[in-house]
């Protein structure tokens, strides 16, 4: 068995889970130590399963907190980038675009040093030893502990990014260094970008993970815990202090994988339904499908891939006009149990029309009784539209889809949908984030451009499949259990020889919920 | 009338500028970046009309040529559209009167704007293509039979070559494959010509006009129906004469490859819940080819282009993907790719497609 805990601005979630069983649940606060909240969370419930402490074999934690610091600019550490790229990029130095006040956060020391390879591998200037010691040394001057390093084409040729990240640590042992192409894909901006951001959240992230390690071992869970990231796939906790800007994705990841936990279903549109507006997103072979478009970060452009989300303006409190033909986008959002009419208020929402369809008990219904049958069939009809016309904008196929719906405005859907085969409401859906993080998956992935004249494709796979194999082994995935979850090519334009952009994705079960039989 | 252009209007050009590249340019990030910094500080730059550039004006065409992809990754030094016209000048042995951009699509519609406002030597507003496209040959300058050298290149590592090459084939098949040596991307000055040559073979309006286009498409920000009557509206009066709604509906296809150092492939795109025939796009960098039920409803050289349906964002072909909801326009060519010698390098059969041009207000 397995803990699931969803550690939010506002709220901490926990689920004791059994395979797709959920045992149990609960919703607390979450406390300003973070800590004490997931004691809370685990004490309720541990008590309430009775499960003994031995039968759990991991807990798995999604966390916001790092984005919250990212977006909030706190907690955020001063931070050094060394950029090798001279002599090109010299005019487009890091952080250019940066929000002012975000760099301010960060300090703005940006060193550039020679060096970086070009698409297909010339260095675009031999690396100086001398050069780069004269940064390391400034950095270390300044008094500065955190550096990340960032080179052209490092994706494809890391050697240059680990070349000065040893020298960093050689130099100055108390040193942190975060290398841009552990983290990022191609486009040197935003790599990295993503590279400074996660530097400047190690301390931060430190705290964190000993705050939830602290939290365990005050329960005396000695199990092991991970931390989910943006792909929904987990990382180990040594591995989320050092990389915390992978989980900036990872909430609504967490929400979708949590949907497709809960019904088995791998292909689906999830529509989460809140107050005021219903998010579509899509599974695909039970993970998000991904955006393509550069994704900001607190105003700061990363290349992290976020779950492809299309937002809806229809909620439990939107507002319903023109005799029914017209709801949303306009809401009354959390004041709904106040303002709407089953509660007591005198504003129309769409959970009215609900109760007054006689599709929900939610209120006090006989405050309904009144509404004119016509406006409310109208009604009925404009939310199922509004929801439809969402679905079929996300769905990748011409054909009605498994639909799930979550959220505590699912009730509003109360017929069957056009777009959809099949309508799931799955039960503890209002914990669907800390079930999505207990998901039991690790997963790797690489990027490079290659040119298949040069080595043919399969080959080029073969190669990339053994090393992001290995990788999830040493990751603690089962061998038996890996496989090739996503390859994404992308001609590039306007080269003579065949270039592609490849990337390759690979997934596996983690080996210890094997050895403990999900039972 | 003479526009002038400032760092706050950057944003607008870019959109305008991905807008009129029908799927080609690349992201023109990086260089929105460069001009907005180089606007700020060297301060705003007038164009100049077409038709005031004096007939013994010597104009010189510059821009950047590879693959935008590479740029994104490997960027430029971010002087080379300066350093480029310095070596033109010393190597000609004189002095350039008005620059001028080799294609308003994607970042060479903003890059010469860095060097007019450093350098201070005035910028035409026009551009060899009114659009964008992937090779010399094709631009109006080379078919109103400018010469393409002297020409000079400058790369990330501020190295030079020299050009002495009077067949615009040739031309383009030396400068692709400097850019392909030196890391994917080069910047060049190229075409010289007189004001009088520049008069015909510059198509004018260009910039101030993806400005415009730019400009709707951010203030009206919104969907695809609410941007197409002032876009319409615009074009209509523009040189580019015709402006159609071509489709709505969802990416349900693509597949892609590279032939011959070009991205070709083919998009399908189907209306949402309708039983209307598919449209399918050709692609060769740019959108080339628009057919519903095997009837071709716009081709090159006539503008192909696509928006993003909910918030009328131009999309280049590089990030098409499955799903995404699109609205496609098809928007008449200026005049100057309607003669019989620019057709012979534009049309659909330059680009290896079986049936002859017809203009998109035939169709």
């Amino acid at each position: 068995m397995r803990i699931g805990i969803d550690v939010g601005g506002t709220h901490t979630d926990a689920v004791v889970l059994d395979g797709q069983y959920v045992v149990t649940s609960t919703k607390v606060l979450t406390s300003a130590n973070v800590r004490d909240g997931v004691v809370n969370a685990l004490d309720e419930v541990l008590d309430d399963s009775r499960v003994p402490l031995q039968a759990i074999d991991a807990v798995m934690i999604g966390t916001t907190q790092f984005t919250n610091a990212v977006i909030e600019r706190r907690e955020l550490a001063p931070t050094a980038i060394i950029r090798i790229a001279l002599p090109s990029g010299e005019l487009v130095p890091p952080m250019v675009d940066w929000p002012e006040d975000i760099a301010d956060a960060l300090g703005r020391h940006v060193y550039m040093i020679h060096g970086g390879r070009t698409y297909d591998g010339f260095p675009i200037a031999p690396l100086e030893d001398a050069e780069i010691d004269a940064a390391i040394d400034e950095i270390a001057a300044k008094g500065i502990q955190l550096v990340a390093v960032s080179g052209v084409f490092s994706p494809s040729d890391p050697q240059q990014e680990d070349y000065v990240a040893a020298r960093i640590i050689k130099r100055h042992p108390g040193m942190r260094v975060t290398r841009s192409y552990k983290i990022g894909r191609l486009g040197l901006l935003e790599r990295e970008n993503a590279a400074l951001l996660n530097a400047s959240l190690l301390p931060l992230a430190d705290r964190v993970v000993q705050s939830f390690a602290s939290a365990l071992k005050l329960r005396k869970l000695d199990c092991p815990f991970y931390i989910s990231q943006n792909d929904g796939t987990l990382m180990s906790a040594e591995f989320a202090a050092e990389f915390p800007a992978l989980t900036f994705a990872s909430g609504p990841t967490n929400s979708l994988r949590g949907a497709s936990l809960l019904t088995d279903l791998q292909d689906a549109v999830v529509v989460d339904i809140g107050g005021t507006t219903s998010d579509v997103g899509v599974l695909q072979e039970g993970f998000p499908r991904q955006s393509n478009i550069a994704i900001e970060v607190g105003g700061v452009r990363t290349n992290f891939r976020m779950p492809d989300i299309l937002a809806i303006g229809l909620g439990g409190g939107s507002l319903v006009h023109d005799a029914g033909q017209m709801i949303g986008p306009r809401s009354v959002g959390y004041r709904l149990v106040e303002e709407g009419l089953v509660f007591g208020g005198d504003t129309l929402t769409a959970t009215d029309i609900v109760v007054a369809a006689g599709k929900a008990e939610v209120g006090d219904a006989s405050r309904v009784k009144e509404l004119d049958a016509g406006l409310v069939a109208t009604a009925v009809k404009t939310i199922h539209s509004i929801v439809d016309k969402g679905i079929d904008q996300m769905k990748s196929s011409r054909e009605p889809v498994p639909v799930v719906l979550v959220g505590g405005g699912a009730i509003l859907v109360s017929q069957s949908l056009q777009t959809a085969s099949e309508i799931h409401r799955p039960e503890h859906s209002g914990v669907a984030n800390a079930i999505g993080a207990a998901n039991a998956q690790v997963g790797a992935e690489t990027e490079r451009i290659v040119s298949y004249r040069r080595t043919p494709r399969d080959q080029m796979l073969a190669e990339l499949t053994a090393q992001l194999g290995a990788e999830l082994v040493e990751a603690g995935a089962e061998e038996q259990s890996l496989r090739l979850a996503d390859v994404e090519e992308t001609a590039i334009s306007y080269m003579a020889e065949e270039s592609t952009r490849l990337r390759v994705k690979m997934v596996g079960d983690l080996s210890l919920l094997h050895e403990g039989g999900g039972q | 009338m003479t526009v002038t252009v400032t760092h706050t209007d950057i944003a607008d050009l870019c959109a305008g500028s991905v807008f009129l590249a029908t799927g080609g340019g690349g992201d023109p990030y990086i260089s929105q970046i460069l001009v907005q910094q180089s606007l700020q500080k060297y301060g705003p730059v007038d164009l100049v009309p077409l038709a005031e550039v004096p007939d013994d004006a010597y104009v010189v065409a510059i821009g950047e040529v590879g693959a935008p992809t590479v740029s994104l990754e490997q960027l430029p030094i971010g002087n080379e559209c300066l350093e480029v016209v310095d070596r033109f000048e010393a190597h000609v042995g004189r002095k350039i009167s008005h620059l001028v951009s080799f294609e308003v699509g994607g970042a060479n519609s903003v890059i010469p704007l860095i060097t007019a406002a450093a350098k201070k030597i005035p910028l035409i507003d026009g551009d060899g293509m009114g659009r964008a496209l992937p090779e010399a040959q094709m631009m109006t300058f080379a078919i109103e039979g400018v010469s393409p050298s002297p020409a000079v290149s400058v790369d990330y590592t501020g190295g030079s070559v020299y050009f002495d090459t009077k067949d615009t084939l040739l031309y383009e098949r030396q400068v692709r494959n400097i850019a392909m040596a030196m890391g994917g991307m080069i910047f060049t000055a190229e075409h010289p010509m007189t004001g009088t040559q520049a008069k015909r073979a510059i198509v004018p309006g260009t910039i101030s006009f993806a400005l415009e286009v730019g400009r709707v498409l951010r203030s009206k920000a919104g969907n695809a129906k609410q941007v197409e009557a002032p876009l319409k509206a615009l074009f209509e009066r523009s040189d580019y004469g015709v402006f159609k709604h071509l489709y709505t509906g969802k990416i349900v296809d693509i597949d892609r490859k590279i032939v011959g150092g070009f991205d070709v492939g083919e998009a399908i795109v189907e209306a949402v819940g309708g039983n209307a025939e598919p449209l399918k796009l050709s692609i060769k960098n740019e959108f080339l080819v628009a057919t519903v039920g095997g009837r071709v409803v716009a081709s090159v050289p006539d503008l192909i282009t696509m928006v993003d349906h909910e918030t009328s964002s131009p999309i280049n072909s590089e990030r098409l993907h499955y799903g995404q909801r699109v609205t496609v326009f098809g928007i008449g060519c200026p005049p100057h790719y309607r003669t019989a010698r620019a057709l012979a390098v534009v049309a659909p059969r330059a680009f290896g497609f079986d049936f002859d041009y017809r203009p998109i207000e035939s169709l």
